[in-house]
Parts: structure tokens; C-alpha cells; sequence
């Protein structure tokens, strides 16, 4: 059963591997992003963490988590369409569609790697915090953190698994990618806390699912909530997942039978 | 005789895919589709050799796409081993070993051994018993270099990799498009043969492959189809060719050019 997701983790290490300054060049680019906010922290810092308070952090503990946390949604949202792209751009992907291998399981292989990419980022993150920047975990919950990147990684998946449809038919253009690299950074918390916003953009920020998944995971790491207490976060992320997995999951077949009809699974 | 392929009155149209500079250079006018096969139909019983011959855009590449579940047809069906094309998908691929010409299919930064160990895990093999198929093909195919970077292989032996790879699950129909396309003269004669008498006679395999090349398809023999702007122009062994055209003693060359009015 494992065997197939095993053999696609395998086979991305090595691809990976073989490009050596990439693991390096990623390990630098997290450590010159962190110090980057430690120097914001230290010039505006005062004036954000007013801002926290519900949250009991400064405004460099909060934004190393979010951005440690982004990295996942990421990995939800980018990395089928990403991976299908490269795929079809290496010209694998027909290679691998002509195996018997069921489609979702290709799906959720392809995005193994950068789960594993994504964790080796957050233990960078971490380890940073804590030994250079003395950031205090004391009062995280293991379990409540664990269940929101489950949740997150599985809710940002079904619009991840939307934009690869995209992909799968117009070969370019992702709307998705779009609004999370740009409209979900900017008005849902990643960066700095959503209060600082304007009224109507706060009141936008509510439809977006980040913005809960933010706040449950900066509530679960600083303030130790249980489950319990992140009902209203975690109630919103499991809606967004009941009602989108199977949109999303018919649309991705629907998508790959239409590039089938047109004998486009191998353009980009 | 068992019968491993039934095509029936199959039709595939390509729409040209949609573009700013083709809609307005078509006056705004959708543009047409292009047939890329007409209303084909064909039978094949198991352990034949099918060559499919045809100029370029005769929709050879496309047969193969359909029988091997990469293309959906637009009109008519397919039965692969008894499998219905759109239904048991799954079943027909584990049936069908396809080989392109496209070497581009590999992964080019692994060895030639790490993308067959890849491949026999999609196919379903156990680790243990991919690792005996490797050993095996490699040994077959005389292949010593399957430790190497793929993209240092010469472009005959990734032709041979393209073969292991769609041999590695046993198929019962081995789908060729264009084989020897570039291999040298010597390799060329020496995968002929592998095929004819180590898959087809030893084996029994249904072998289906496109070519160029009448002396090729000469040599591999079996039934040959020649295909010409998607319709079929001619379905049967030499002999039957012979006969249907009335050129009791034509070459397959001079078959293909008179039914074709020798498009290239």
C-alpha cells in the first residue's frame, strides 16, 4: 500500500539531492528571513505588540511561527499544481499515468516531498527561535498544534488540488496560487496580527481560512489552548475540508479525463 | 484464436488549443479540429505482431495513446484484454507495456536503475521481486551502465531503458512507437530480433509498433495497417495487401505509396 508513496519519496530525495547548494542556499534563506523580523521586531515592535496581546507574544515570537506555519500552507496549496507542472514539463508525467497507479494516489505522493521540505523548514524555524533568538515554547500544546497543521494541510490541500485542475486544463494561470501569495499574506495574519488592518479588510479576513488557521496555531504554540478552546478555528477548518474535499477531488478527475479527451496530459 | 484488442469505429478529433494570437488570426473564429483518427476499426488476436504504418500526422501516436488509456476517444470503443477503455482502466494498463521515442519520460538527474526501480514500484512489483525483473532485463538487454545519471546515457541505450521499463510488469501487449528511431544500424537489428524472438515466439506477446521504415516492418512481420490521415487504407499481411491492391508482386513500399499517393 505504502510501497508507491515510498517509491515517489525516494525517487524526489535523490532528484533533490543531486542538486547540493539547494539544501544550503534554503538553510541561509530561512536564517537572513528570520533576521529580518528580528530587526523589524526591534524598530516597530512596540508599536505592533499592543496588537498581541490576546496572543501574550511580541511581534517576532508571533511572526516566526506564522511564517514557520505559512511554509505548510504552502505545501497544501502549491505543491500539486507545482509538482504536476514540473512533471509534465520533464516529461514524466505521461509516464507515470500510463502506470496503474490511481490518480489520487499519485496526487498525494507528489506533494510527500514537500511535507517533508516543509518540516525540515518549521525544524529550522524552530531551532533558530529557541537557541539564537531564545524564543519560549514552555506553553505549547503538542496535540493542539498537531491537529491544526493536520487540519490546515488538509484544507489548503482541496484548493491546492483545485489549482492543479487549472493546471491540468490551461497549462498556466493559478488563480489559487495567486490569492495565497499575495491576498492571503497580506490580509490574514501571516505577517502581523489582523487588527491592524482596516475594518472591511478584517471583515474579509474572516471568510479566509488562513486567518483561523493562524490564529489556532499562534494560540495553541503561545497561550497552550486545548481543543476545546480553539473550537471556533478548528470547527471553521473542518467545514472548509467536508465542503471542498470531494468538490475538489471530482474536479481533479474531471480535469484529467478532459486533458485526456483533448491528449493534453503531457502539454504545458 | 484470442482475441487481445477490438477497436471499433473509432474517431479522435484535436481541437488546437486555445490562444490570443490564434483566435484573432482566425478572425475571431474558433479554429477547426483536426481528425486525427476516422472512424477506425481493428481486430488483433494474441501473440500477432500489428505494424502500424503511416506519413507523419497519420495518427499512429494516437492509436498507441488510446490503447495504452492516455487519449479518450471521441466516438466508437476499445477492448484491451477483455477490458473496457473508460471503465477498467487500471486493469488495461496493467495489461500494456508502451515505449515512446520521447526519451524525455525518464527522470534525467537518477541512474537507469533507480528510474526502473521507480517505475516497477508504480507497476506494483514488491521490492524483492522488481529487483530480480531488473536483473533480469538488464541482462537481457545486455545493459551494463544502469548506474549512470540517465543523461549521459547514449541516445540508444534510453531507448533501451524506455523498453525495460515497458517490459518490467510482463505486459500481454507491448506498445512500440517508433523503436529504433534512433538507433544505429547494428542495435537496430539486434532489438528486431529480440522482439521477434525472444518476446513474440518465446514469450508470446502481442506486439504493436509504428514506424517509418517499410524494411523494418518487413522484418518484424506479422499483420501490417497503414493508416493515412486517421483512416485506415489497408489491414492485413503482406500477401493480403498484395492481394486487396492488386500488385501481386509490390513491395510494402510500393503498397504504402500507392495508397497513400506517397505522402511523407
Amino acid at each position: 500500500m505504502l510501497r508507491k508513496p515510498i517509491a515517489f519519496l525516494k525517487k524526489d530525495f535523490l532528484m533533490e539531492s543531486s542538486y547540493g547548494m539547494a539544501f544550503l542556499f534554503n538553510f541561509f534563506g530561512i536564517f537572513v528571513s528570520i533576521l529580518g523580523y528580528f530587526f523589524i521586531d526591534r524598530l516597530f515592535g512596540s508599536r505592533i505588540t499592543p496588537h498581541l496581546e490576546e496572543f501574550g507574544v511580541n511581534y517576532f515570537s508571533y511572526v516566526l511561527v506564522s511564517m514557520a506555519f505559512f511554509g505548510y500552507v504552502g505545501v497544501g496549496l502549491g505543491s500539486f499544481s507545482d509538482r504536476i507542472r514540473g512533471e509534465q514539463m520533464q516529461g514524466t508525467l505521461e509516464a507515470v499515468l500510463v502506470t496503474p497507479t490511481k490518480i489520487s494516489t499519485i496526487l498525494l505522493s507528489l506533494t510527500l516531498w514537500n511535507l517533508v521540505l516543509a518540516t525540515i523548514d518549521m525544524a529550522i524555524y524552530i531551532l533558530l527561535a529557541v537557541f539564537l533568538f531564545k524564543v519560549n515554547f514552555a506553553h505549547t500544546n503538542i496535540l493542539s498544534t498537531i491537529v491544526v497543521f493536520i487540519l490546515t494541510i488538509l484544507s489548503f490541500g482541496c484548493l491546492g488540488i483545485i489549482s492543479a485542475c487549472f493546471i491540468m486544463i490551461f497549462k498556466r494561470g493559478n488563480p489559487f496560487g495567486w490569492i495565497v501569495s499575495s491576498l492571503e499574506g497580506l490580509i490574514s495574519g501571516v505577517y502581523f496580527p489582523i487588527t491592524v488592518l482596516p475594518s472591511w479588510l478584517q471583515l474579509l479576513a474572516q471568510f479566509l481560512p488562513i486567518t483561523y488557521a493562524i490564529r489556532a496555531i499562534e494560540f495553541s504554540v503561545y497561550k497552550g489552548y486545548t481543543l476545546v478552546q480553539l473550537y471556533k478555528e478548528i470547527g471553521f477548518l473542518l467545514l472548509f475540508i467536508i465542503v471542498l474535499l470531494p468538490i475538489s477531488l471530482c474536479l481533479f478527475k474531471y480535469s484529467i479525463n478532459k486533458a485526456r479527451r483533448e491528449g493534453s496530459l503531457a502539454q504545458y | 484464436m484470442e482475441t487481445i484488442l477490438e477497436v471499433n469505429g473509432v474517431t479522435k478529433d484535436f481541437s488546437p488549443a486555445f490562444s490570443l494570437s490564434g483566435l484573432l488570426s482566425s478572425g475571431l473564429r474558433r479554429p477547426s479540429a483536426t481528425r486525427a483518427l476516422d472512424g477506425l476499426s481493428l481486430t488483433l488476436t494474441k501473440g500477432s505482431t500489428l505494424g502500424i504504418l503511416g506519413p507523419n500526422g497519420a495518427g499512429k501516436t494516437t492509436l498507441l495513446k488510446i490503447i495504452s488509456t492516455l487519449i479518450l476517444p471521441d466516438k466508437g470503443s476499445v477492448k484491451v484484454n477483455g477490458q473496457i477503455l473508460g471503465e477498467n482502466d487500471e486493469r488495461i494498463k496493467a495489461s500494456v507495456g508502451l515505449a515512446t521515442s520521447g526519451e524525455r519520460s525518464f527522470y534525467w538527474r537518477l541512474s537507469g536503475r533507480q528510474n526502473l526501480d521507480f517505475f516497477a514500484a508504480m507497476y506494483s512489483l514488491g521490492k524483492k521481486q522488481a529487483a530480480e525483473r531488473i536483473k533480469e532485463l538488464l541482462e537481457l538487454f545486455g545493459v551494463t551502465y544502469q548506474d549512470k545519471r540517465f543523461d549521459s546515457y547514449s541516445t540508444g541505450m534510453q531507448q533501451k531503458f524506455a523498453l525495460m521499463r515497458a517490459l518490467i510488469h510482463d505486459p500481454e501487449i507491448l506498445l512500440l512507437d517508433e523503436p529504433t528511431k534512433s538507433l544505429d544500424y547494428a542495435s537496430s537489428l539486434e532489438l528486431r530480433n529480440f522482439i521477434k524472438d525472444v518476446l513474440v515466439k518465446k514469450h508470446g506477446k502481442t506486439v504493436i509498433f509504428t514506424t517509418h521504415h517499410m524494411d523494418e516492418a518487413i522484418d518484424f512481420g506479422g499483420i501490417f495497417m497503414i493508416l493515412h490521415e486517421g483512416k485506415l487504407f489497408a489491414y492485413g499481411t503482406l500477401e493480403e495487401l498484395r492481394a486487396e491492391t492488386n500488385l501481386p508482386t509490390a513491395s510494402l513500399g510500393e503498397i504504402f505509396v500507392r495508397l497513400t499517393g506517397g505522402a511523407k
